[in-house]
């Protein structure tokens, strides 16, 4: 179990991580999801005391990171692909690793097996590619057979096959029990992988729940009605906080009231419906709703349209 | 079947944590398995071998010019022994600095690879990681540098004696130029170490090492005035001149105090290194 309390980072005049709290149960995967810059990396190495919290505390089953006993034993983590010396083999990196808290020869070899590197191990990470240096990262997170494992943007680089097989691995060490943290800024990947989320921007946790309450909680009831009488229809069911937009002929789109109740106001007044489909928000459209204010860097085509009107206003 | 049951039924954290010689062992196992270490080493190695087969050849040259000349012959004599005692750690000057780039490579290259969040995340205590590191980087330096000492003598040696000359390895002097240059270059590897730590940059760090090895010497030898004669007197490379020296110059260090303050110059950046690589983020 992670749990932060009131956690900061400040960098200068910029504040990265802005009194974060959340807590990350074991045998789930709870994906940390944000826009690139919004601090989950930030948070990340923080946990793993590898930055100092400006103000705040953040501990690993109790007891900050830095204070157990065999800390790779205890906490696994991917923080950057590249945190490897780049003239060394994966073989070497991950035996060095190893000799700090004696962890045998044999499990370096196991998990190299595991994460697919058998072929590349006695090779210099030098020339690896960026999946390859994330299989390695993933094998280092590994070697301790960690009760945690945290893992900052694993599928970066991975090709599709690589991509499935950390979904699986995610999914499988948390059904073992671990906590499993994982950050992305990928919706999609997130959909697939996590059972909880905690959407963080600017710095700021913008919400922390099941990612189905996520992905429902946010937005109305919608619901696609296809009826031969759509005028009707749409007379009985408007009213107030429902709205029902015309779509197609004999196609409309009710938001604001559940499915059950608009099958019984058209059986009520024997207006048959030949279509009733719940419409379900995608991640995608809740997490936009979500970091809609919180995005660190808008794209180009917002800063694009804001220049001409201050051009034209200097003229 | 709950959490709370699945977590209890795996012990958390259990087995030998980093203690400090499997941090050592860690860190020697690093210093071995990069190329560069070999590398450097071997480039020492070859300078040490051929600064004394030169230097040996050169002073057989000379005393064969100076057969002709009795005065230089007899001054040539007068400095006996002590005249080729030198001849093994004559390279040392460049030994220093390829091994003090060295150490500082293996620190600054931590950071600039990012290996050093691996590096912590094991060891998050950091400190130990640095001793094991210091222990590491000082001991290969003694030892490469007595090694190739010898290995320089071995070289030298022939072409000595077909001059006529030989070097007594087992005099006094001989025995403190060995001794004390393995310590010397140790001392210069720590401070190159700290510089790597402190500034994280390779190239900042090895020109900081050189500045303070070449350039600060030869500068303070140039720029006349009192103050600056008296400075340099307490310059690393001086400092261990003092010390091996057998006939000290007027007004020159005691050799306890060029120990001292030759210890002084490790003290301080090794400490700083130590205060800042604690509380700096990686």
């Amino acid at each position: 179990m992670i749990e932060a309390t009131g956690l900061t980072k400040v960098y200068g005049d910029k504040t990265a991580v802005d009194g974060v709290s959340f807590t990350v149960q074991a045998g789930r995967v709870t994906g940390f999801l944000g826009p690139n810059g919004a601090g989950k990396s930030t948070t990340m190495r923080m946990i793993m005391g590898l930055d100092r919290p400006t103000s705040g505390s953040v501990t690993v089953n109790g007891v900050p990171f830095a204070q157990h006993a065999a800390p790779l034993r205890e906490v696994g983590s991917l923080l950057d692909a590249k945190a490897v010396h780049t003239g060394r083999t994966a073989y070497n990196h991950l035996l060095a690793m190893a000799a700090t808290h004696s962890i045998p020869r044999k499990r370096v070899q196991e998990v190299i097996e595991m994460t697919g590197l058998a072929e590349v191990a006695k090779k210099k990470v030098k020339g690896f590619s960026l999946g390859m240096g994330q299989r390695l990262g993933i094998a280092a997170a590994l070697l301790g057979d960690p009760q945690t494992i945290i893992l900052d943007e694993p599928v970066n680089g991975l090709d599709p096959e690589g991509v499935v097989w950390v979904r699986n691995l995610v999914k499988y060490l948390a059904s073992e029990g671990r906590t499993v943290f994982l950050s992305s800024h990928l919706m999609s990947e997130m959909a697939m992988t996590a059972d909880h989320l905690i959407v963080i921007g600017r710095g700021r946790i913008i919400a922390d729940a099941p990612i189905g309450e996520i992905i429902t909680g946010k937005g109305q009831s919608r619901a696609r009605v296809r009826t031969d009488q759509p005028e009707q229809l749409m007379r009985l069911l408007a009213d107030d906080g429902v709205s029902v937009e015309v779509q197609d002929h004999e196609l409309l789109q009710v938001t604001g009231l559940p499915p059950r109740d608009i099958a019984r106001t058209a059986l009520d007044n024997r207006i048959m419906v030949y279509e009733l489909t719940p419409l379900q928000a995608s991640l995608e459209e809740a997490y936009m709703e979500l970091t809609k204010d919180e995005v660190e860097y808008h794209s180009l085509i917002t800063t694009g349209a804001a220049a001409p009107t201050q051009t034209g206003g200097q003229q | 079947m709950s959490t709370a049951a699945l977590q209890s039924s795996r012990p958390q954290g259990t087995g030998p944590g980093p203690s400090f010689l499997r941090v050592l062992n860690s860190e020697f196992i690093k210093f071995r398995t990069l190329l560069s270490t070999l590398v450097l080493v071997g480039s020492t190695v070859l300078v040490m071998v051929g600064f004394a087969a030169l230097n040996a050849w050169g002073i057989g040259q000379f005393s064969e010019a100076s057969r002709n000349d009795p005065q230089a012959g007899a001054a040539f004599a007068a400095q006996g022994a002590d005249l080729t005692a030198g001849i093994p750690t004559s390279g040392i000057a460049f030994a220093q600095l390829i091994i003090g780039s060295l150490a500082v490579l293996l620190m600054s290259s931590e950071f600039t690879t990012g290996m050093a969040r691996s590096t912590f995340s094991a060891v998050p205590k950091r400190t130990p990681a640095f001793v094991a590191k210091l222990l590491v980087v000082t001991a290969c330096a003694f030892v490469v540098t007595v090694a190739s000492s010898l290995l320089a003598y071995a070289a030298a040696s022939p072409i000595l004696d077909h001059y006529g000359f030989d070097i007594d390895l087992g005099s006094d002097h001989s025995r403190r130029l060995l001794l004390v240059s393995g310590v010397y270059v140790a001392a210069v590897a720590a401070i190159g170490m700290s510089l790597g730590t402190l500034l994280r940059n390779s190239a900042g760090g090895i020109m900081s090492l050189v500045g303070l090895f070449f350039v600060v010497p030869i500068a303070f030898q140039l720029i006349p005035g009192e103050f600056f004669a008296e400075a340099r007197k307490y310059l690393p490379d001086s400092l261990f001149e003092r010390i091996v020296t057998a006939a000290p110059a007027e007004g020159a260090l005691e050799v306890w105090q060029a120990w001292t303050w030759l210890g002084v110059w490790v003290a301080v950046p090794v400490a700083a290194a130590m205060i800042i690589l604690k509380k700096r983020d990686v």
